[in-house]
């Protein structure tokens, strides 16, 4: 009863639970890499998709997991999938919570926030440009992404606002092609 | 400061009584409002500022926690709440409420995406907000590399998981697998050089 593709994705996305320091930005890369190249749940175009849908809903961004489970295995799948990406770090937070608190001064904790910040920028980062190949980005696209970029950093509009905005004005774009087409 | 060996929350601190169905429609309504991250903002507000649950120091120390460990920050910021207020039960509900309701929704989107996705439109406004949403990610990757410490080591770090992942496209879990000591122990080492460490 208990299928191999639920399997799957128990192994894809329980080790990336544990590892996804820096959040659920950090490990965007790996998910399209798994999801697409090596078990090819999605194509990319999909994946793109998806992840815009993860990020324009509310809760955690990494409920992409659910989306790509359900695609794999329907139902169950988004449920196994959402288990397999928040279970595992939860359990690891429970028991280093305490320690974490109790030791203010540690040096070793201290190492530890320094040696995985920088870990977790790289990541973000590398997660910015697989969703931007992902998605064919042309010249629309990667304006999109410098304009929102700039605004967010130097205006205090808010991210869904802005992706709302966006939204809308692509569907304004999208209409206006084929006059322009003429 | 806690000195106790107890896992939260502290018996030396006085704890408003704080019911499991409070704790849980809390998370609910979080969970539901935490559009497009901004979840630590939110939280304060209701958690710290509205309801008194918490106090600034703990609350800080808890967005510690909830960013350095592993774990979406959302779910890691209501596991910490939830754990302090109400011990391991309480972790368990606050994370579910933060992202049951999340979950349905997400669905329903799947499910309209399933239905609809074939139409071009759809892909193409899609893309649009995917390219709305990197630059979201840009920007947060921008300012968390803003508080790096301007040094040889978080450079190298950074810059090379990101050529590694992002540009090789190496698999994330080797990586970091590998990376992670390596880069705690650099850090362990230019403390002590700088003589924090005895």
């Amino acid at each position: 009863m208990f299928d191999s593709r639920l399997l799957g994705l128990i192994l894809v996305f329980a080790p990336l639970s544990i590892l996804s320091f820096g959040g659920g930005q950090a490990i965007v890369p790996e998910i399209q890499n798994q999801a697409v190249a090596v078990h090819g749940w999605l194509s990319d175009p999909q994946f793109a998709d998806l992840f815009a849908i993860s990020r324009a809903a509310p809760g955690p961004s990494s409920l992409i997991c659910a989306l790509i489970g359900w695609q794999v295995y329907g139902f169950w799948g988004a449920v196994v999938a959402t288990v397999a990406i928040y279970l595992p770090s939860s359990v690891v937070v429970y028991f280093a919570a305490g320690w974490w608190q109790r030791n203010e001064s540690s040096p070793i904790r201290s190492a530890i926030e320094r040696g995985l910040a920088p870990i977790a920028v790289g990541l973000i980062f590398a997660g910015a440009v697989t969703v931007l190949r992902a998605t064919h980005a042309g010249a629309l696209g990667l304006a999109t992404v410098i304009v929102v970029t700039g605004l967010l950093y130097f205006t205090k509009l808010g991210a869904y606002t802005l992706m709302g905005s966006v939204a809308l004005i692509y569907l304004g774009i999208h209409e206006a092609m084929p006059l322009l087409a003429g | 400061m806690a000195t106790d060996n107890s896992i939260l929350p502290d018996a030396d601190l006085p704890r408003p009584n704080v019911s499991l169905m409070a704790l849980l429609g809390a998370f609910v309504r979080l969970g539901m409002a935490t559009f497009g991250g901004g979840v630590q903002a939110w939280v304060h507000r209701d958690i710290v500022v509205k309801r008194r649950w918490l106090d600034e120091k703990e609350f800080l120390s808890g967005l510690t926690v909830a960013q350095v460990l592993p774990g979406a920050n959302p779910v890691n910021i209501a596991l910490y709440v939830g754990m302090r207020l109400r011990g391991g039960i309480g972790g368990a509900i606050a994370v579910l409420g933060m992202v049951i309701p999340a979950f349905c929704v997400i669905l329903v989107l799947g499910y309209l995406y399933r239905t609809y996705g074939h139409f071009e439109i759809v892909h193409f406004v899609l893309a649009g907000m995917a390219a709305a949403a990197v630059g979201a990610t840009l920007q947060m990757g921008i300012k968390v590399a803003g508080r790096l410490p301007r040094n040889v080591m978080a450079a190298v770090v950074a810059g090379g998981c990101f050529a590694v992942v992002g540009i090789l496209r190496w698999p994330m879990v080797p990586v970091v697998v590998v990376a992670a000591p390596i880069s705690i122990a650099w850090a362990f080492l230019l403390e002590r050089k700088a003589g924090n460490v005895r």
